[in-house]
């Protein structure tokens, strides 16, 4: 080998390099070099844009405003709309997606002969496009053909066919159900790896002290599964808070502004209007209350290494 | 006693199996369902009374979404971005993870910590300014800028997810090929790289996923047919040309196979990197 | 072969400093072992010798060359590990020979030296299998006949035997030792077995939080232990430790304590007297004797006989002792015992410095 990387001097100096101090500082330099570029100075450059008039379709109107923008959000309706959704939304979201994540994950850990297939047919939602994924159960939830419809006639829940997403009164909910398809398997994966980390011995040791079922949930697993609950939500309202993915797809934020939430807004103010400025200070403000809530809740959850990946 | 306390057994068995059957149908189902329309014809789809199971297989819809659009190019441009994303992500992240996995420098934790914190950013924050400033070096509507753009949160999410496999290749490993001769950067091309290679493929597969998905800064950043990505292109065709079902459930299925069969090559190893980046630490 | 001088070696990291100027000497074909309690820094001082980590000051040398700004690969060494550290991806074959291998050896010479070492080792029928198919013991011979195929000029291990059961532990150890005298090649041996250290080394290195407490070679460790620590970490049951005082008698200079008395060894060097003084006795020094030839006198508190010998704790006035008695003692609990101790062998310590004094 030493002959073979002889004849590369290039690479045996590069060889020769990784046995110096320097090695690890080079290791790190290209992607550096790449999160400054594509993260850091755009995101610099987006709080600037923030406080200035930019709309390109107008040309002309290039300008610092200062908290222009930040005070129009205080007198604009639609932010408060959009404000008030996002947190019913969320919540609702995260609520259904835990227990839908806690009851596969309880089933899937009792490793049942079979149940594996099971584990991955539960995960594949959390793969699908978000573009896919809504057309997919808009074409369930269809006014017109839709199954889900036609199943709930012949069971006898509804009457007639209900047009889901166009009807302010269930369009929230129905995004919040598809929402939760897309999201639960997340959970299910995470509390699932949290359970199989409680040793088999503490349930013994329970059983054997007397506890019953729900005494082991309420002392044992609940408990143990705090953190990578506490993990998994923290993770996911930040997915959910910042994709309006699904929303735009399934209702653009209609009927009227019934599933308006703040990352959709702040994308349409920008796609629809090009009215960079007020779309940058209102992902500003969407990014600088996530931030508070997460630092609350991770102070009150008292996960200080929680981290990862969804 | 004991006859009661095996009946409870059996009996709890039984509704595992149910809520497992249950949810995998709700996860699933949806999936079936779109892929039985995609096969049907348009007046078995609109019709008065709902057809479960169709009584007649068609492919025209495929036949239709492949032919009557531009959904080759989609397609086209989509594996050209989602190409071009892995590779910066493997090139630039691959050194990153090995070196935030070997190395204790000053710095170490918040670099990390940073890196973690990006997540937070919203997509729409980082659309903007990307957006402009692309515009300004005329990388708007191109492939290569919008699998920058991409990098921007799938960089971070690789270097997390890899660290962890890197993690656990053992370090005397490594100590033991320098000493028998090895350079820093040949024991960790020849010892570290083999046995991290099955995380690296997941790795790599998780974020080519991601990009092949990815829907809102493919709709802001490209602008024309040379570099739209398939699903601001289906989204397009839907709004445009009226879709007809079938066609746009066919076009689904095509584009969500690459990303459920590769899902099934290495869901085990992607599986172990997904939890242990979430839950260590 | 060659000798090994560590100078002045410091290390930190960051603001905290592990190990604290580092002296030793290792003649050539030497055995040096460091043995110290966990987090002492010993794997530190090896990883320097290795060049896996950088010293933070201070010199090493291999052969009277120093080596401190040389790579790994360019120290001529070997190193057997802890883990073994096998790479699990190649044959044993390749595994031993690939140190060879990235010295650019040519095939049939790798294959030469790999066969001699592994018949050495009686390895060879395992060549063509994989780490992961061995047992712990084979493992631990593959890491070995890894390092010597390179013929070094210089072992390192690290706490070779701690991942084998009791009884292979036994057998690797007198196999070391075997190699150690066949092949004459200087070693570093960390470990914190006692037992490893006593029966390998040449010389010793006691170490505790980055400081070498005593390096001299086994006997000398263990008869004439540098101080308290020393002479309690080596030696199983541990020495014993009575408080007490010196005091000058018609008959020379005594150690009085309550219930002991022990005429101390005719000195060369003048001591204080009636100062407090530590008296450290190792069990197997106490001989059961009777009233009047007794130097220590106590009530037998536990009697616990193991087979060849019988351990029998003691309590002399508030301190409570071992002896290590002929397996058939027949004193019982609660019943007086007079003991006898070989001035010769006794070690006294000033109480607030814990170093050993000599008189
Ligand atoms: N990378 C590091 N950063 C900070 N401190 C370290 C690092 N590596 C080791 N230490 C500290 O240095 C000291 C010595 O460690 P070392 O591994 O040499 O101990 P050891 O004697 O080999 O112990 P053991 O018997 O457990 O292997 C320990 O207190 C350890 O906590
Ligand atoms: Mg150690």
């Amino acid at each position: 080998m030493t002959s073979s990387s002889s004849r590369y001097l290039p690479l045996r100096a590069l060889g020769e390099l990784s046995e110096t101090r320097y090695w690890m500082y080079l290791l790190l330099l290209p992607s550096l070099v790449m999160i400054l570029l594509v993260i850091a100075y755009p995101t610099l450059y987006g709080m600037a844009i923030s406080f200035r008039d930019m709309r390109l379709t107008r040309p002309g109107l290039d300008g610092w405003v200062g908290f222009k923008h930040y005070a129009g959000m205080w007198s604009d309706p639609v932010f408060w709309i959009a404000l008030k959704n996002t947190v019913v939304w969320v919540t609702a979201a995260i609520v259904l997606e835990l227990a839908l994540g806690l009851l596969a994950a309880t089933a899937l850990n009792r490793d049942l002969p079979g149940t594996k297939i099971f584990a991955v047919l539960i995960l594949l939602p959390y793969f699908l496009p978000n573009v896919v994924a809504g057309h997919m159960w808009a074409l369930l939830l269809d006014p017109r053909l839709g199954v889900i419809n036609d199943l709930l006639v012949r069971v006898g829940v509804l009457e007639t066919y209900k047009a889901w997403f166009a009807d302010p009164n269930t369009a929230l909910a129905a995004t919040v159900l598809v929402e939760a398809w897309h999201g639960f398997p997340f959970f299910a994966l995470l509390l699932l790896a949290g359970l199989k980390s409680i040793p088999e011995d503490l349930y013994r040791a329970a059983a054997v002290d007397g506890a019953g079922v729900s005494a082991q949930l309420r002392l044992i697993t609940l408990p143990m599964l705090k953190t990578v609950i506490a993990a998994a939500v923290i993770l996911r309202v930040i997915g959910l808070v910042n994709s309006p993915d699904l929303l735009l797809i399934l209702t653009g934020g209609g009927p009227g502004d019934a599933t308006q939430v703040l990352s959709l807004y702040a994308f349409q103010t920008a796609y629809k209007e090009f009215n960079f400025g007020y779309a940058s200070a209102l992902s500003v403000v969407m990014f600088v209350i996530l931030m508070i809530f997460a630092a609350a809740y991770i102070r009150l959850s008292r996960i200080t290494k929680g981290e990862g990946d969804d | 006693m004991i006859e009661s306390k095996r009946r409870r057994r059996t009996v709890a068995n039984i509704a595992t199996y149910f809520v497992l059957a249950g949810l995998s149908m709700f996860c699933i189902g949806p999936m079936i369902w779109m892929l039985l329309t995609s096969l049907k014809y348009e007046a078995d789809i609109v019709t008065q009374t709902m057809q479960y199971i169709p009584r007649r297989v068609t492919f025209d819809n495929y036949v239709a979404i492949w032919t009557q659009s531009g959904f080759p190019r989609l397609i086209g441009n989509s594996i050209t971005v989602t190409f071009l994303t892995v590779t910066i992500c493997v090139a630039t992240g691959t050194l990153a993870a090995y070196a935030f996995s070997r190395f204790a420098f000053r710095g170490r934790t918040q670099l990390m910590l940073g890196y973690l914190v990006v997540r937070m950013f919203p997509a729409v924050m980082m659309i903007i300014p990307l957006y402009v400033v692309m515009r300004g070096v005329g990388l708007v509507d191109s492939r290569f800028g919008l699998a920058l753009a991409y990098t921007s949160f799938l960089l971070p999410l690789f270097v997390w997810m890899l660290k962890g496999f890197f993690d656990s290749a053992p370090r005397e490993l490594e100590s033991a090929a320098r000493i028998d001769g090895s350079t820093r950067l040949g024991a960790m091309v020849r010892i570290v790289m083999p046995l991290a290679r099955n995380g690296l493929v997941a790795s790599s597969v998780f974020i080519a996923i991601a990009a092949w998905n990815e829907f809102l800064f493919a709709l802001m950043l490209t602008t024309g047919q040379g570099s739209r990505t398939w699903p601001v292109g289906l989204q397009l065709m839907v709004g445009e040309f009226q879709l007809p079902w079938g066609v746009l459930a066919a076009g689904g299925i095509l584009s969500i196979l690459p990303v459920v069969v590769l899902f099934a090559i290495v869901q085990r190893t992607m599986v172990q990197g997904l939890t242990a980046g979430a839950i260590k630490g | 072969m060659a000798t090994l001088s560590i100078k002045d070696v410091r290390k930190s990291y960051g603001s905290v400093q592990v190990l604290h100027g580092v002296d030793i000497e290792l003649e050539d074909g030497g055995f040096l072992v460091l043995l110290g309690p966990s987090g002492c820094g010993k794997s530190t001082l090896l990883n320097m010798i290795a060049g896996l980590d950088d010293t933070s000051g201070g010199d090493i040398l291999i052969g009277g060359r120093s080596v401190v700004d040389l790579a790994p690969k360019d120290r001529n060494i070997a190193m057997v590990f802890q883990s073994y550290a096998l790479y699990p991806t190649m044959s044993v074959e390749r595994n031993i020979g690939f140190g060879l291998e990235m010295r650019g050896v040519d095939a049939d010479q790798r294959k030469r030296a790999v066969d001699d070492a592994a018949r050495l080792l009686q390895i060879s029928h395992l060549l063509d299998r994989r780490p992961a198919n061995l047992s712990g013991g084979q493992r631990q011979r593959v890491a070995m006949g890894r390092a010597i195929v390179r013929d070094p000029e210089l072992f390192l291990f690290d706490e070779p035997l701690s991942n084998l059961d009791a009884k292979l532990r036994v057998e690797m150890r007198t196999e070391i030792k075997r190699l150690h005298e066949r092949l004459g090649t200087s070693i570093v041996y960390v470990t914190h077995d006692q037992i490893e250290a006593m029966t390998l080394g040449t010389k010793v290195a006691v170490m505790k939080g980055g400081h070498i407490q005593q390096l001299a070679d086994p006997r000398t460790i263990y008869e004439r232990p540098a101080n308290i620590f020393v002479a309690s970490f080596i030696g199983s049951p541990a020495m014993n430790f009575l408080p007490g005082r010196l005091a000058s008698s018609p008959s020379g200079v005594r150690f009085a304590a309550n219930g002991v008395s022990v005429a101390m060894p005719a000195g060369k060097r003048q001591v204080d007297f009636d100062r407090p003084v530590i008296l450290g006795v190792r069990p197997e020094e106490l001989k059961a004797v009777a009233r009047d030839e007794a130097s220590v006198t106590g009530v037998i508190d536990v009697v616990e006989p193991t087979g060849p010998e019988t351990m029998v704790t003691v309590q002399v006035g508030e301190q409570s002792i071992i002896a290590r008695l002929p397996p058939r003692f027949a004193g019982r609990r609660k019943e007086p015992i007079f003991l006898a101790v070989d001035p010769a062998s006794v070690n006294l310590f000033d109480p607030d410095s814990e170093q050993r004094i000599d008189i």
